[in-house]
């Protein structure tokens, strides 16, 4: 409990230091956000309008510090305020617009490459020097080192333009509407193939590399040797004595990923025009929105940490070597 | 320098094959095969629109980030003014008069107009539309009051006389009063479900990605509504966008698309084309005029005569746009236009040795190492400001950095994000620069922001135009005379002047007019504007694309 308790307040400690910092680094940037909106209305808006549009939003010239004594307490009570690239939704709309889909998409490719990865490393290591593990990581690395841009863009030509097998663009198929109905789902599952594909491959030789290494460290310690002399079956030594214990490493890797995740995946979200947080984000830093960056900022942080604190309980009981010290 | 850029003018143009390649490829695939075939008469206008992830459902035309299309299919302006052929025409208004002080412009709207829920267009609506318009946005100071005479009559009384007043107010789209009046926050209100007396009014779908537009019920040119709607896209970069361009899945595509004969045209050349018109906003080089030595006028000549601008139009620009010449007037004022003047300029082409000499001359001697120093002694070097995403741009000021090496100036490109290059030139702390300009339908405002004194701030105090901060006595007066003057002949003949004035001074160094992009595919529906019939530009966010909206018709067939 003790320990429990000391991780929580390290915890609170740093979300204090990211939402201060999150407040700070937006007002480092020089310009703002109506003169930004003029700069890339490029004379499509008059030079009168601007002062208008910076009372229209609310552009506060008050101290900083009233500032941000205001941030601290709408964060408190979970106001985020009025968006300014999407005037006039609040941030919070926008953001629950959004992380639906990007919870979907980085959350489907994250499991894919985890489980497939870690699969293949496990194997990998288990038959050493085998045909699984002279080739594929190898040519995992290989591809996973592709410019991710060029190998989605790559992808979205080959499977989508020449063999038309997916859907080019957007999260379902336009003029449809959202319901639970199965054609709709199908629908989604369509058009998420090759976004997350995209993203699995380059992701997945990590994952079997880190669990491959320290797979084979484990197969080397005493109580395999153990349990072979036992005569267990290999496939029960393999996953309940080697990979189990192989398996902390992968766990912190999981939750640190899993928090970012809320982050989007932004040039997935380019290239194939899927909706999500990554292009949004993008918008609000192009265009000093940032009650929009802070709010996303904000979501990303409070994940991150809330994830990590969750390793950190999963650990406690995962590894006894944390509970005693 | 010349090494770099070669290089990665190779690599753009290896690029360029390579797209080409793949979709010469994916010719032959299932997906380009649906493209001619299959003529549905249901189907909507695609468009797509390349800078937005999603739409989030806001028609509220006042406000900065209104779901595109609403100020060209659902609202409509009292007069439409054309770029493309500098033509006004009348739109929701029939006719208009300006009395003989130019102090009261009176609008008669068309007879017959009903918004999209049945109610008739009356002035009142008109009266509402500036009320909200000042309040929310602003603008119009000239603008005393507006006065609904009768239902059909709109009298604007102007504190001063105002030419360019008629074409400001007459471009101002239309909100009905009934709607708007009651409306508790109008400027943050999402208007869901738009009221306008537009073509394509009727929100019939809308999800995060797309959205349809149906045809408004009460339209007053109901032999016009060929299209059965308009379908619109999200995409969150022009890359999509251009694939869904070259896969003939979008109608009208008003995105930049590099490489155009063979990334689109070559698809399919038979239904797919392209017009660039260089009527979008004049594209300058700016230097910064409250500093040594670009307060000398024979400086400012001497560094635009340096420049080569038909390489920085072929390379930079892909050869999408014509240069500029001394009387910095875009592709769009071309009825504007001194041809005599245009025709007869001295520092706007490149002539290296000219400008040698008007370097020598002002007193910026040439070194023994071919470098020239400025009157304290320092070197002449300069700092060209671009923002690092605008990648045509940048290569503009590579070209002209190049260049200037030729004159003995020694200039280095400095290109951070966009936000903190406008913050420099708003604030008049940049040295030189690549800037847009005001494009409005008259050159008064061009003008104004170039080389007024009254636009002109002290360095440090923000501003948005003349960011370089060149004013001009003469140039005020010649401004006051055209806005004072309200036939047409005497407009024409104060803009002759300031050409003249502009060729005198070089406030600015223009480079050339910004293309406005617009491609298109005649598969589905025809009739588009062209450089033959130039009726309308094909941007989607001009006023003109509801000229556009009401010419399509679907192919028979």
């Amino acid at each position: 409990m003790r320990f429990v308790l000391r991780r929580l307040g390290f915890y609170l400690l740093a979300f204090w230091v990211s939402i201060t910092l999150n407040f700070l680094l937006p007002r480092f940037m020089p310009g703002d956000p109506v003169s930004r909106m003029f700069a890339q209305s490029q004379s499509r808006m008059t030079p009168e309008q601007i002062t208008q549009l910076q009372q229209l939003f609310g552009l506060d010239d008050r101290p900083v510090w009233r500032q941000y004594v205001d941030y601290l307490g709408n964060i408190a009570t979970g106001q985020m305020g009025i968006s300014i690239s999407h005037f006039p939704t609040p941030v919070t709309e926008v953001i629950a617009g959004q992380i639906g889909w990007t919870l979907l998409l980085g959350g489907t490719a994250l499991l894919v490459a985890v489980v497939v990865g870690n699969l293949l490393g496990i194997l990998a290591a288990w038959r050493r020097g085998g045909m699984l593990d002279s080739v594929f990581p190898p040519v995992l690395v290989f591809v996973g080192s592709f410019p991710y841009f060029w190998l989605a863009m790559g992808a979205l030509y080959f499977f989508g333009v020449m063999l038309g097998w997916f859907p080019l663009r957007h999260a379902f198929t336009a003029g449809s509407a959202p319901q639970w109905s199965g054609q709709f789902v199908a629908d989604v599952g369509m058009h998420l193939v090759l976004p997350a594909l995209t993203i699995v491959v380059v992701s997945i030789g990590g994952w079997m590399l880190a669990m491959r290494n320290t797979m084979i460290a484990t197969n080397a310690e005493d109580y395999i040797v153990m349990a072979e002399a036992k005569g267990l079956r290999p496939t029960r030594i393999m996953f309940r004595y080697a990979a189990r214990n192989a398996m902390l490493p992968a766990v912190t890797s999981f939750g640190m990923s899993l928090g970012f995740v809320v982050g989007g995946a932004l040039l997935t979200e380019v290239v194939f025009a899927y909706p999500g947080v990554g292009y949004q984000l993008l918008a609000a830093v192009q265009g000093l929105d940032y009650p929009l960056m802070q709010g996303i900022f904000l979501t990303i942080t409070a994940a991150v940490l809330f994830v990590n604190f969750l390793v950190d309980l999963v650990y406690v009981r995962l590894d006894p070597r944390v509970r005693v010290s | 320098m010349m090494t770099r850029t070669t290089r990665s003018r190779r690599a753009a143009r290896l690029a360029g094959l390579a797209l080409a390649a793949a979709l010469a490829l994916t010719a032959c695939g299932p997906g380009a095969s649906d493209g001619g075939g299959t003529v549905a008469s249901d189907v909507p206008l695609t468009i797509p629109r390349e800078d937005m992830g999603t739409f989030v459902r806001n028609f509220n035309p006042f406000s900065p980030n209104v779901a595109p299309m609403t100020q060209q299919a659902v609202y409509e302006p009292m007069i439409i003014f054309n770029p493309a052929d500098g033509s006004m025409t009348p739109w929701l208004a029939s006719e208009w008069t300006t009395s003989k002080d130019g102090k009261d412009i009176v609008f008669t709207l068309r007879d017959g107009v009903q918004w999209s829920d049945g109610e008739p267009l009356v002035a009142q609506d008109v009266v509402t539309t500036f009320d909200l318009q000042k309040e929310l946005l602003g603008g119009y100071e000239y603008l005393d009051s507006v006065e609904a005479k009768d239902d059909r009559t709109v009298v604007f009384h102007l504190t001063e006389t105002y030419s360019p007043a008629l074409s400001e107010l007459g471009q101002q789209i239309v909100i009905p009063d009934h709607v708007w009046s009651d409306m508790e926050d109008p400027g943050k209100a999402t208007n869901e479900a738009p009221v306008g007396t537009g073509p394509y009014t009727e929100v019939t779908a809308f999800a995060s990605q797309s959205f349809d537009l149906g045809p408004n019920p009460h339209y007053w040119q109901p032999d016009k509504q060929q299209i059965p709607g308009i379908r619109m896209l999200a995409f969150a970069g022009n890359d999509g966008a251009n694939l869904a361009a070259a896969n003939g899945e979008v109608d009208w595509a008003p995105q930049f698309i590099p490489n155009i004969e063979q990334a689109f045209v070559a698809r399919d050349p038979e239904h797919n084309h392209y017009w660039f018109p260089p009527t979008g906003a004049m594209i300058s080089w700016q230097l910064n005029t409250t500093r040594e030595p670009y307060d000398d006028v024979d400086v400012r000549k001497a560094l635009s005569m340096a420049i080569d601008r038909e390489q920085v139009i072929d390379v930079a620009m892909q050869g999408y746009t014509k240069p500029a010449d001394c009387t910095g007037l875009s592709g769009g004022y071309d009825t504007w236009r001194d041809e005599d003047l245009a025709g007869s300029c001295t520092w706007t082409t490149r002539d290296v040795d000219a400008a040698n000499a008007l370097l020598d001359e002002a007193g910026y001697a040439r070194g023994a190492d071919g470098t020239r120093t400025l009157k304290d002694g320092k070197p002449f070097t300069l700092k060209i400001s671009v923002g690092s995403t605008s990648s045509d741009w940048l290569s503009v000021a590579d070209i002209i950095s190049q260049n200037l090496a030729d004159v003995g100036v020694k200039a280095s490109v400095d290109a951070p994000d966009w936000s903190a290059v406008t913050a420099s030139y708003e604030d008049g702390t940049f040295d030189t620069g690549i800037v847009w300009s005001n494009n409005a339908p008259t050159p008064y405002q061009f003008y104004r922001g170039v080389m007024s004194t009254q636009t002109v701030k002290p360095v440090g105090e923000q501003t948005f135009e003349n960011y370089h901060r060149f004013g001009d006595e003469k140039t005020d007066d010649l401004l006051d005379e055209f806005a004072a003057s309200s036939d047409e002949a005497g407009q024409h003949d104060v803009v002759e002047r300031l050409q003249a004035e502009f060729d005198a001074q070089a406030p600015v160094v223009p480079l050339f007019p910004s293309p406005e992009w617009g491609a298109y595919t005649d598969a589905r529906f025809t009739g588009w504007p062209t450089e033959d019939n130039p009726y309308a530009t094909l941007s989607t966010r001009a006023p003109t694309a509801v000229l556009v909206l009401t010419s399509l018709r679907p192919v028979q067939g």
